[in-house]
C-alpha cells in the first residue's frame, strides 16, 4: 500500500515484529526508508514552502556544529601531517606534503570526518526532535489542522542539512589545512605563503566538485534516515531513545556506503 | 446555584439540538483492528449538528481510535464514516486537509508545538490556511483567540513555561482559531485538579453555546460528562453498551453501566 505521511499516522507503526528473520527485517526497513524518502521527493515543490523554518534549521545546524567540526578538522589536520611527514622525508618528498595533505583533505577526510561528527550530532537530535513530536501527538497535531507535516517538519530538516554540511565541510578543510600548516611549521621551517601555493595549486575542480556532491548526498542520507527514524519513533522515552541511536547507526553506515558508490562513479567518469 | 446556570445552557442547547437532525457525524457499522487486536466492532455513531456527545469508557476501549477515525488519522476497516456530509474514504488529500481545518482535535496532553513561542503555535494552522489572512488578521485572531481563554498575558512564552491547565486552554484556543464545526476532544480535564477541570468543562460548554460547535468528548471525568453532555455513549470492548443522557445512564439498572457513574 502507498504510504501518504501527510494524510495519516495511522501506518506509524509497522508491525514487524511477525518478521523474525533479521535479514528481511533489514529489507523491510530499507524499503520503508526509500518509500519515505520519495514521499520527500514528492513534497519538494509542495506549497507552503517553509523558507523561514528551513533557513532556522539550516542555522541551527550549521552554527551548532562550528565548534565540533573545527576543532576535530583542525586535530585531524596535525595529526595527519604529523604522522605523514617521517615518511615522505624518508623518500625525500618533503616538499609534497602539502599538495598530499591539502588532495586528501579535500577529496575524502574533510567530507567524512564532517558527515561522521554531523551524523552524530545532527543525526541523533533530529531523532530525538521529530520522536519526541510523535510521542507527544504534536505531529498528529499538525495533521489535524491541515497542516503538512512532510512538509514542515521533515522537507525543510532534510534540506537544511543538505545545504549546511558542504559549508561546513569547507569550513572543517579550511582548519585541517591551517592544523596541517601549524604541524608542518614545527616540523620544517616552512612560509604560509608557500604551504598554501603547492597545497591549492595541487587541488583540481575536478576534485572539488565530487566532493561537494558527495557532501550534499550525505546531508541528504543523514537528513533522511533522522527524520525516518524520528517519525517512526515508538511511544515512550524508549522509542525516542531508540530512533535516536539508530539515526546515528544508519546514517553512519550509509555515509560510508555513499562514499564507495560516488569513488567509483567519479572513477568511472574522470 | 452555579450547576442551575450550567443546566439552563445545557437545556438551551439541548431545545437547539432536538430541532434539527442534520448530522455532523454518521458512521454506520465501523469496525477497526491492530494486528489481532480488535479496537471498534461495527460502531454506529452519530452526532448532530450542535450537539454534545460525550462517549466514556474503561482505559483501551477505543475511545481514542474512534476519534482518530473520526478526523481521519485512523481509516476504518470496514464500514462508512461520513464527516460533515462527505465521506472520508473517498476524500483526495487536499479535500481531507479541507475538512480537517473544520474539525478540531483536542489533544491530551495539549500537543502544543514546544519549539515555538504560543503566539507561533496559534497563528501556524492560519499560516497554513489556502486563503492566508494578513499578519494583522492573523494578530488580531491569535490575541482575541487567547482572550477569550483568558490567557492573553502568555502570548510570548514557551510551552515549557506553561502549567498543564494554562496548556490545555491555550490548545483549546489554538484549535478553535479556525471557528471549526465540530470539537473532538481527547480527555480534556485527565491530570488537572478539579477546579481547573471546571473551568475546562465550562469553556467547552461556552464554545459550544457560542460559536455552536457539535463536539464529541472521550472523557473519564463525571463532572465534565455531566457539565457538557446532551447525550453519553459507553463503549466497552469496541462497542456502545449504552446510550441516554447523564442522569439517565446515572440511575441505570444494568450494574455496568452504572458503575462507571460512581467514584
Amino acid at each position: 500500500m502507498k504510504k501518504n505521511y501527510n494524510k495519516s499516522t495511522e501506518e506509524e507503526y509497522p508491525d514487524i515484529s511477525i518478521i523474525t528473520s533479521p535479514v528481511k527485517s533489514f529489507f523491510y526497513t530499507v524499503g520503508d526508508m526509500l518509500s519515505f524518502a520519495r514521499s520527500f521527493v514528492q513534497n519538494l515543490f509542495e506549497r507552503p514552502q517553509e523558507i523561514r523554518e528551513l533557513l532556522k534549521q539550516a542555522y541551527i545546524f550549521g552554527n551548532g556544529s562550528l565548534g565540533l567540526v573545527g576543532i576535530t578538522a583542525f586535530i585531524v589536520g596535525m595529526v595527519i601531517t604529523l604522522q605523514t611527514q617521517p615518511t615522505l622525508a624518508e623518500l625525500g618528498a618533503e616538499s609534497w606534503m602539502p599538495s598530499m595533505v591539502s588532495i586528501s583533505i579535500i577529496r575524502e577526510i574533510g567530507p567524512l570526518i564532517t558527515a561522521l561528527i554531523c551524523a552524530g550530532k545532527i543525526g541523533s537530535s533530529l531523532g530525538a526532535e521529530i520522536g519526541s513530536m510523535r510521542v507527544t501527538e504534536q505531529i498528529d497535531a499538525m495533521l489535524v489542522s491541515g497542516a503538512k507535516p512532510m512538509n514542515f517538519i521533515v522537507k525543510t530538516r532534510v534540506l537544511a542539512v543538505a545545504f549546511a554540511l558542504p559549508l561546513l565541510v569547507f569550513y572543517a578543510d579550511a582548519l585541517a589545512f591551517a592544523g596541517s600548516f601549524i604541524s608542518l611549521q614545527m616540523e620544517m621551517n616552512i612560509s604560509l605563503e608557500l604551504f598554501l601555493t603547492q597545497a591549492l595549486d595541487a587541488v583540481k575542480l575536478s576534485d572539488v566538485i565530487p566532493a561537494t556532491i558527495k557532501t550534499f548526498l550525505f546531508g541528504l542520507a543523514i537528513g533522511i534516515v533522522g527524520c525516518y527514524q524520528g517519525y517512526y519513533a515508538k511511544k515512550g522515552t524508549q522509542g525516542v531513545g531508540n530512533a535516536a541511536n539508530r539515526s546515528v547507526v544508519l546514517a553512519s553506515l550509509l555515509i560510508f556506503v555513499i562514499d564507495l558508490l560516488v569513488v567509483q562513479t567519479q572513477k568511472l567518469l574522470f | 446555584m452555579e450547576r442551575s446556570a450550567q443546566e439552563g445552557k445545557k437545556d438551551e442547547i439541548n431545545r437547539t439540538t432536538a430541532n434539527g437532525n442534520e448530522k455532523a457525524v454518521d458512521s454506520n457499522s465501523i469496525s477497526k483492528s491492530f494486528g489481532s487486536n480488535t479496537v471498534l466492532k461495527d460502531i454506529d455513531l452519530h452526532l448532530k449538528k450542535n450537539e454534545n456527545l460525550v462517549v466514556m469508557g474503561r482505559s483501551g476501549s477505543g475511545k481514542s481510535v474512534l476519534l482518530k477515525c473520526v478526523v481521519g488519522l485512523v481509516t476504518p476497516d470496514s464500514g462508512s464514516l461520513t464527516v460533515l456530509g462527505k465521506d472520508l474514504q473517498e476524500l483526495e488529500d487536499h479535500e481531507l486537509n479541507e475538512l480537517r481545518r473544520k474539525v478540531g482535535y483536542l489533544f491530551q496532553g495539549g500537543a502544543l508545538y514546544d519549539a515555538m513561542t504560543v503566539r507561533e503555535n496559534m497563528a501556524f494552522p492560519l499560516k497554513r490556511i489556502p486563503d492566508r489572512p494578513s499578519k494583522s488578521e492573523i494578530q488580531d485572531k491569535v490575541e482575541e483567540a487567547l482572550d477569550s481563554v483568558g490567557l492573553i498575558e502568555s502570548i510570548d512564552k514557551m510551552p515549557s513555561e506553561l502549567s498543564g491547565g494554562m496548556k490545555k486552554r491555550i490548545a483549546l484556543a489554538r484549535t478553535l482559531i479556525l471557528e471549526p464545526e465540530i470539537m473532538l476532544y481527547d480527555e480534556p480535564t485527565t491530570g488537572l485538579d478539579i477546579i481547573t477541570s471546571k473551568e475546562i468543562s465550562n469553556l467547552m460548554l461556552e464554545m459550544q453555546e457560542k460559536h455552536g460547535i457539535s463536539s464529541i468528548t472521550v472523557t473519564h471525568d463525571l463532572s465534565c460528562a455531566r457539565i457538557t453532555s446532551n447525550r453519553i455513549c459507553i463503549l466497552r470492548d469496541g462497542n456502545f453498551i449504552a446510550e441516554g443522557k447523564y442522569e439517565e445512564l446515572e440511575n441505570s439498572e444494568n450494574k455496568e453501566v452504572n458503575s462507571f457513574f460512581k467514584n
